[in-house]
């Protein structure tokens, strides 16, 4: 059975559709990426798996619980970790708050987390007191994506973690999400960066206004030439 | 070709000069008594614009002017050590002069110091070394002396003359003590109750300057470093400046106060026991009018010296005890012989505390700073321990502020108890209804505000609710309760703190998705909406009965009362009496308050204010953070609704007008917003302002001047008197280094 499973959903900004009936599924320890241009509903879709939207038609169902309408706070005490776009770090608090604020469902924050955090990320430990709006936008992305790891969470939903960043620093976060997930972390990533994300995910799914148009192993969508055409850039001649 | 021509240096510079002349006649406006009249309405601007006062104006403008071009010049004397000291001395002394009371005296209406000292030069009864200072000499010699004071003070900082530092020490401290006594003897010699703090207030100006001559002799530093210098000395003995302080105020409770002022008589400490005579007095009272005073103050402050200057915990409390043990004894005195003048009925006395001078409060105040003092060695590190902890400078600094810090708290306190009984009566009731009151609701919105970051433009809203809670629960609106729930006014504070709560999240409920400028509308929306329902009355289609008695509110609200056994508590119409009840409150609150902001639900609020979708993602309820947050702001509101109802005894839906709300953010942000001591700061000062103001300008500028004072203070200090750590990273910019940290300094080095 699979971690995560969204069924026929339908989300809506009032009279807009932003998803028209998606259905996708994540099992257990996998790294799933989902691709598409702007306005295509990536953001949508994660935001309503984590709770911060409530899908208006349809079903989602996380270790065989229907999850769909729960709000965020509650969702992450199944284990439902949102990092969510643009960073959002608390930029009046310093390095150490904001991980402690990632760990607010529990009474104190888990030392070993904390410790396991500061291994996938040392910048953030020399950096300890500094206030995260001081933080470089790598060093913000990799706060968040700490904070969110100090959630112990199951399921990570990372949100565009590439965006505006130096392309050495993409590399190197995609390498810790790799990482993260070797460390028995489901990931569904939502990606603009095609070939980073399917080069680290096992599976991947196109989403194209609101509607899944592909789907496949990495490996496989990285070769499909309408992927390659729309999101690497590479003109095709056929 | 470009369009973007750069500005020549004769146009930056008339430019500059127009602003600073404008500027000078925009203070000719602003400054001295000028009105129209009906028949001719460019009189008051003719006669503050168009006279030769103007170029007094123009002068300062230009004066700016040059300050603003030759700054680079000027700036590296600004920073020498002495410098702040002094200009802080000597607008002190200014403000002493010419804005604060002299005398009490009934006679005469404007009592600062011209006019009494055009009075007083001339009464051959006064020794002549007073009338010296009032100017039978030379007229005006008072300012004469503080400008060559003050001349000579700026000579030596400028000259870096170390000789002429002493003398103009020496020099200032005389003049300040000349002023004083002055002062004093005019007070006994008038033999009338006076509260006035002129003389006090210049002396303290002139010891600021005489402490910045003597810094200014001793240093060898180049700039000042005023936040180290008091990291030093904190440091170096933490009780210090109390034991300094405390001492101060002692020797002039005793040798300068008034202690027993009926009218027709001012008894100074050494007069007490003739007023009294032995026999109606008790033996402590005797005792404590004739020797035993001495031997507690000079007992007590013994020991807080000694105990700051050797760092030992024992003595720190011993000192403490003593402390508190001469307060309650002197207390007893201040309660003993107002009785036994009471039976007398001196100057009508009714019951005891009444007609008591300034001399036994500051007394209390004066044992209050040392039994702080001790607290603060006794809960210390000792020398040891601080040099074994040496290498820990994150903690020294943290000890430094916290120094800091409780040297403040206890000042507050001796201020809190102990300066209202030697206020005026007016002053006793600006403290309560306006400065007690509204400090209250700034706690609150505080919360809400500064906590959660929501802005709450109707406020005031639920202080009306607890108001109308408080009339409706004694029975005193036109709709009874039943009568189990007939209740004493005090009685009523858990119930407005509940109606409040469910009303704060009445009103949060539907603003939940709405941010800022929406939020703001809607909440000002419900503000008036209270106040416009109490006003007319609610009235139902089917309902016909009078509710809340409109437009002319609630009479007759009982004040508050407490029976627990033998002790009963009666409060009637003296403000006094409420300001300790206010204490109680307020103190009860802050000790709830300070728990919330470090409690899960404080960061919760911290991280809802700086990211709601972070703080979402972590997840925050968000909803219930921010509902808790209009809850909790509300009930706060909802007991000084309360207080304020069982206070005044009539209240009107006038009292909760939408002017109120506006003042209650402005005071939160001009206090320093997420701050408790800053939006408790700032209440009280823009609260005081307008009654200081009273005596200063014209009643109609008053609202001018206190506009341009909230200018200022938005410009050059966005972040508020006493700023939240985190707004003041926010406003002063991230980047911005910290203070030096401070360094410990080991007992053997001293100052």
């Amino acid at each position: 059975m699979s971690l995560l499973e969204v069924d026929n959903i339908e989300v809506r900004y009032g009279a807009i559709r932003a998803l028209k009936g998606m259905s996708f599924h994540v099992d257990e320890g996998e790294v799933v990426a989902l691709l598409g241009a702007n306005g295509a509903g990536k953001t949508t879709t994660q935001k309503t798996v984590s709770g911060m939207m409530r899908p208006t038609l349809g079903e989602i169902r996380y270790d065989g619980i229907r999850i769909d309408g729960l709000p965020a706070h509650e969702l992450i005490h199944l284990g439902i970790c949102h990092v969510p776009e643009g960073r959002r770090v608390f930029p009046m608090m310093t390095v150490h708050e904001n991980l402690e604020m990632g760990a607010y469902r529990f009474k104190k924050p888990d030392q070993k987390v904390l410790k396991r955090v500061f291994e996938l990320f040392p910048r953030l430990e020399e950096r300890i007191s500094q206030h995260a709006g001081t933080l470089s936008g790598g060093e913000q992305q990799m706060l968040a994506i700490g904070r969110a790891l100090m959630g112990k969470p199951k399921l990570l939903l990372l949100d565009e973690p590439s965006m505006g960043l130096a392309p050495l620093i993409v590399a190197q976060i995609f390498e810790i999400v790799k990482e993260i997930n070797a460390d028995g972390v489901t990931v569904l990533i939502v990606e603009q960066n095609a070939a980073q994300a399917l080069a680290l995910a096992d599976r991947g799914y196109v989403l194209e206004t609101g509607e899944i148009v592909l789907d496949g192993t990495g490996a496989e969508l990285l070769s499909d030439d309408r992927v390659r055409a729309a999101y690497l850039g590479e003109e095709i001649h056929a | 070709m470009s369009h973007l021509k750069r500005e020549t240096a004769l146009q930056v510079h008339l430019k500059r000069l127009g602003s600073c002349l404008a500027l000078g006649v925009v203070m000719a406006m602003m400054i001295g008594k000028h009105t129209g009249s009906q028949n001719d309405y460019g009189l008051g601007f003719r006669e503050s614009v168009l006279k030769p006062r103007i170029f007094l104006f123009l002068a300062a403008g230009v004066v700016v002017y040059l300050l603003i071009t030759f700054w680079p010049k000027v700036a590296p004397y600004l920073s020498r050590p002495g410098v702040r000291p002094l200009a802080m001395g000597a607008l002190t002394v200014m403000a002493g002069y010419s804005l604060l009371r002299w005398s009490d005296t009934p006679q005469l209406p404007d009592t600062k110091l011209g006019p009494l000292a055009a009075a007083a030069r001339g009464v051959g009864e006064l020794d002549g070394f007073t009338r010296a200072f009032f100017g039978s000499i030379v007229p005006g010699s008072y300012w004469l002396l503080f400008l060559i004071v003050f001349v000579l003070g700026g000579a030596a900082l400028i000259l870096r003359n170390r000789a002429l530092g002493w003398v103009v020490a020496v020099l200032a401290v005389a003049v300040g003590v000349w002023g004083l006594s002055a002062q004093l003897a005019l007070r006994s010699f008038l033999k009338v109750p006076d509260h006035s703090t002129g003389g006090y207030v210049q002396l303290l100006g002139y010891l600021a300057i005489a402490g910045s001559a003597a810094v200014m002799a001793y240093t060898h530093a180049e700039s000042a470093d005023t936040r180290g210098f008091i990291n030093r000395v904190f440091n170096w003995r933490p009780g210090f400046p109390l034991v300094v302080l405390g001492s101060l105020t002692g020797l002039i409770a005793l040798l300068g106060a008034g202690w027993f002022a009926p009218l027709s008589l001012n008894a100074k400490w050494w007069d007490m026991t003739n007023v009294f005579g032995s026999e109606a007095i008790s033996a402590l009272t005797s005792a404590y009018l004739g020797w035993l005073v001495w031997v507690l103050f000079l007992g007590t402050a013994t020991l807080a010296a000694v105990a700051t200057a050797r760092r030992n915990r024992s003595l720190g409390w011993a000192a403490a005890g003593a402390g508190i043990l001469s307060v309650l004894v002197t207390l007893v005195t201040i309660h003993d012989f107002s009785k036994v003048a009471a039976a007398k009925a001196f100057d009508g006395a009714t019951g005891p505390w009444q007609n008591v001078g300034v001399g036994p409060w500051a007394l209390a105040g004066a044992f209050t700073l040392l039994a702080g003092a001790g607290w603060m060695v006794a809960s210390r590190p000792t020398v040891k321990e601080i040099i074994e902890d040496a290498a820990d400078s994150d903690a020294i600094a943290a000890g430094t502020s916290l120094n800091v810090t409780r040297a403040l708290l206890v000042a507050v306190i001796a201020g809190a108890l102990f300066y209202p009984p030697t206020a005026t009566g007016f002053w006793q009731t600006v403290l309560v209804s306006e400065i007690g009151i509204y400090v209250l609701l700034a706690i609150g919105l505080n919360v809400v505000v500064g906590w959660a970051g929501l802005l709450d433009l109707g406020f005031i809203a639920f202080y009306a609710i607890g108001s109308y809670t408080t009339a409706f629960l004694t029975g005193t609106l036109p709709v009874k309760p039943p009568s189990f729930l007939h209740l004493p006014p005090l009685a009523a504070i858990p119930f407005a703190i509940a109606i409040c709560l469910v009303a704060g999240i009445a009103l949060g409920t539907p603003t939940l998705r709405l941010r800022g400028d929406y939020l703001a509308i809607m909440t000002l929306g419900f503000g008036e909406i209270i106040r416009i329902a109490l006003n007319n009355d609610v009235k139902f289609g089917f309902y016909e009965k009078v509710l809340t008695n409109g437009p002319k509110g609630a009479f007759g609200i009982p004040h508050p009362h407490i029976k627990v056994g033998p002790l009963e508590l009666t409060w009637g119409q003296n403000s006094l009496q409420y300001w300790y009840l206010l204490l109680v409150l307020v103190v009860l609150i802050l000790l709830a308050f300070r728990r919330l902001e470090n409690s899960r639900l404080g960061r919760a609020w911290a991280a809802v204010r700086e990211d709601e979708v972070a703080a979402q993602a972590t997840g925050i309820n968000t909803v219930r953070t921010k509902l808790l947050a209009f809850a909790i702001g509300a009930s706060t509101s909802g007991v000084a609704g309360v207080f304020f109802a069982s206070q005044i005894g009539y209240i009107n839906p006038a009292n909760f007008v939408l002017n109120n709300s506006i003042l209650v953010v402005a005071y939160v942000v001009f206090g320093g917003m997420g701050s408790l001591p800053g939006a408790m700061a700032g209440a009280a000062a823009l609260t005081w302002l307008p009654e200081f103001l009273k005596d200063q300008v014209p009643a109609e500028d008053r609202q001018m001047w206190i506009g341009l004072i909230i200018l200022l203070m938005m410009i050059f200090r966005p972040q508020g008197l006493i700023p939240a750590r985190r707004r003041a990273i926010e406003l002063e910019g991230l980047d911005k280094p910290k203070s030096p940290t401070p360094i410990a300094v080991p007992a053997s080095e001293g100052m």
